[in-house]
């Protein structure tokens, strides 16, 4: 059984590297009940980064972290692109699919001899999907020498990293984050590449109105994406006045016993339920949704198009399953070399986002082409002239408010226990 | 309205299961043992280290090797317990109470982040899911594993309640509670009972933890957390310290998170929940069955 081979020398040192860390740093204090009550807020990020440390030393002996450093001349040397992506936390697995579609396009563009004769090279810096971590990684990132940026992927901890970036002069492509909030501050330098809430729920409309639905149920979990789509969601049902929004929720991301949510749902006997949160939660939903006896439709967001949803749900409570989805590498016709070529390089299947990762450093590396430069503004001024690139949801052009021109959200169905296109809803 | 109270109970005993944990420890050593929900999240990483190497489990056996794997991993969490008090909380028994307050935050995390790096980041599915028929009782829709986990709830805290008011070792424990000192005069061996009382407490959330794996399906390296809250919650209702309360405290949350839900739509269940909690510790302090402490000169 190897799978706890090292366990026992992992938590002996952890333990033992927090104990002494806690002896040496708040042994000497004398603190008052009211500090601490306010010290209660602070003590788990300072507890995050030492123990992510210390148990990253244990098990692996050195640091990715403790690396870097080094050459911060922009004009010789390879090309840094940063990402903030979160690597701890409960977005990690998304983490690992967003940095090694990154690196293969990395692998790939250096193979080929790099971009302005140079080479590139990623500099992965952990955003946590925490606000305050995100903006921390985003300046030791510029602090790095970093010439442009590929990160992002929860919207409420990208959004400080925006100023940041564009006080660098750093030109962002947004792989994942895509929230309306980013696309309000109307910065110049920054361009997201995945379709946003508002052109998904008008995908999601779309196809209640064309499946011929009466009553729908939104639920969300409370986070900015979520919501976000929720509402553009019942705010769009409004306008098109033939489906009415029968039950709108909320749950609790993180918790295992969504009884509650399953049991007002089944109150409000909606033809169809959309949630719009991401798998872990939605898996759960679903199986318990069926454990309840509903025989309505279900339908998910992107956020939820993951082969866990499909495990977590069971396979025979998944079938069936309808999702509003950017194009992913199985729906998208001749990826089946590029997904050989990512399960080669990483030994893993390509997940959520893997591709708009990879498509982010194309990207990036055609404006630096194009611009025949690092500089900020002229690289700027390559994504905003770019017309026609060809990445995985189509030719590639921005808008005036730097979000694709088309969303390119379709509706995908799950069948044999795996998302299959169902509606391009064109 | 019996579905819901239904819904409630169930999600109550599981809240029940970890509270009693925190209750006793604090009763005891009056520590908040913050790692003590990542003990239920590690107790169902260890069921499925456990499920998955043994191998594929007939359908008819599941339930008899899920009494089995439960049995071994609340061995194997009680002595993870064990390990982390004497680690982590022994060695600052006297120190302030922020100190051990904070290596339990730190005990928390390490015990989360080396999950996740040991197991890594992704959820796992449960190789052994429950699932059974379902039936209709005075309007509630039931099923089968659903009676099997809250029968399985109630035997282990039954046990435990008897076993706090009848045997010695739970004398004991109930002594060191009401005064540490005048225990140890009377010849109690503290660290031998401490030791024990972090082994049952382990031991009930490493269960709680299996119970939630086989019975979800989804297990993930932070899966604890928000339980974990919800339990210290449950076990300040009944009145932090109380085996008891810490009982009745998981079965009223649940309740008061069924109830919610229902009336004030799912967004606002957690705000109705902890603000009847707040206002019930305004009115009543000490919780639904603590007793008010003097203090000793």
């Amino acid at each position: 059984m190897s799978y706890f081979t090292h366990q026992d020398s992992v938590i002996y040192l952890t333990v033992a590297a927090v104990t002494v860390f806690v002896r040496r740093v708040f042994g000497l204090h004398v603190v008052t009940s009211k500090e601490m009550q306010t010290m209660k807020l602070r003590i788990p990020k300072v507890f995050a980064v030492g123990a992510v440390a210390a148990a990253m030393l244990a098990t692996t002996g050195c640091g990715g972290i403790l690396g870097g450093g080094g050459d911060k001349t922009a004009d010789s040397g390879p090309i840094k692109i940063a990402a903030v992506i979160p690597m701890s936390g409960s977005s990690a697995p998304t983490g690992v699919y967003m940095k090694n579609g990154m690196q293969l396009a990395v692998n790939e563009i250096n193979a080929k001899g790099g971009v302005l004769g140079r080479q590139l090279a990623l500099d992965l810096e952990d955003g946590a999907c925490d606000p305050t971590q995100a903006a921390a990684a985003a300046n030791k990132a510029v602090s790095n020498g970093a010439v442009i940026s590929v990160g992002g992927y929860c919207s409420g901890a990208t959004l400080p990293t925006l100023p940041i970036f564009s006080k660098a002069n750093i030109p962002m492509i947004i792989p994942a984050a895509n929230s309306q909030d980013l696309v309000n501050q109307k910065l110049p330098n920054v361009f997201l590449i995945n379709g946003t809430g508002v052109q998904q729920a008008a995908a999601a409309v779309k196809f209640m109105v064309k499946d011929g639905m009466k009553t729908v149920a939104l639920v969300d979990d409370n986070t900015s994406y979520s919501k976000d789509i929720a509402a553009e969601t019942k705010k769009d049902l409004a306008s098109e006045g033939s489906v009415k929004t029968a039950l709108a929720t909320s749950v609790t991301a993180g918790e295992s016993d969504y009884s509650s949510v399953v049991h007002d749902i089944m109150g409000a006997k909606p033809d169809m339920v959309y949630w719009t949160g991401y798998y872990q939660e939605g898996g759960l939903i679903i199986n318990q949704l069926k454990a309840a006896g509903y025989q309505g439709k279900i339908m998910v967001a992107d956020g939820s198009v993951d082969p866990s949803l499909v495990t977590i749900a069971g396979a025979a409570n998944a079938e069936g399953v309808l999702a509003t989805m950017t194009q992913t590498p199985d729906t998208i016709k001749g990826a089946e070399t590029w997904i050989a070529d990512y399960t080669k390089a990483f030994g893993a299947a390509p997940g959520p986002y893997s591709t708009q990762s990879y498509d982010a450093v194309r990207v990036a590396a055609e404006a630096m082409k194009q611009a025949k430069s690092t500089d900020g503004d002229a690289v700027t001024k390559a994504l905003t002239a770019i017309d026609g690139f060809q990445i995985f949801s189509g030719p590639l052009k921005f808008t005036p408010e730097h979000t694709l021109s088309n969303g390119g959200f379709q509706i995908l169905a799950v069948q044999g226990g795996k998302f299959v296109l169902k509606d391009t809803l064109n | 309205m019996t579905q819901l109270i239904w819904n409630g109970l169930f999600v109550g005993s599981f809240y029940a299961l970890i509270a009693l944990g925190y209750s006793m420890v604090y009763g005891i050593i009056k520590l908040l043992n913050f790692a003590h929900g990542d003990i239920y999240m590690v107790g169902a990483f260890i069921g499925f280290a456990v499920l998955s190497s043994v191998g594929v489990i007939p359908a008819s056996m599941s339930i008899t090797a899920l009494l089995i794997v439960l049995l071994l991993t609340m061995i194997i969490t009680g002595g993870i317990g064990v390990g982390i008090e004497y680690l982590a909380y022994r060695p600052l028994r006297n120190s302030p109470r922020l100190a051990v307050l904070i290596t339990a935050v730190g005990a928390s995390f390490t015990l989360e982040y080396g999950v996740s790096a040991i197991a890594g980041p992704n959820p796992k599915v449960f190789p052994v899911r429950l699932e059974g028929e379902s039936f209709d009782f005075l309007g509630a829709r039931i099923s089968a594993p659903q009676i099997v986990l809250m029968v399985i709830a109630v035997v282990l805290m039954l046990s435990l309640n008897s076993y706090i008011q009848r045997t010695s070792m739970g004398r004991a424990m109930r002594a060191i509670a009401l005064d540490p000192k005048g225990a140890l005069l009377m010849g109690v061996n503290v660290n031998k009972i401490i030791t024990w009382t972090f082994f049952i407490g382990s031991a009930l959330a490493g269960a709680a933890g299996v119970m939630a794996g086989a019975y979800y399906g989804k297990i993930d390296f932070l899966m604890g957390f928000i339980i974990g809250l919800k339990a210290f919650t449950a076990a300040v209702i009944g009145g932090i310290g109380n085996i008891k309360g810490a009982m009745l405290g998981g079965l009223l949350l649940g309740l008061l998170e069924a109830f919610g839900s229902q009336w004030l739509g799912g967004q606002w269940r957690d705000v109705f929940t902890f603000g009847v909690l707040i206002a019930f510790l305004t009115l009543k302090p000490t919780g639904l069955l603590g007793e008010r402490v003097t203090e000793r000169v």
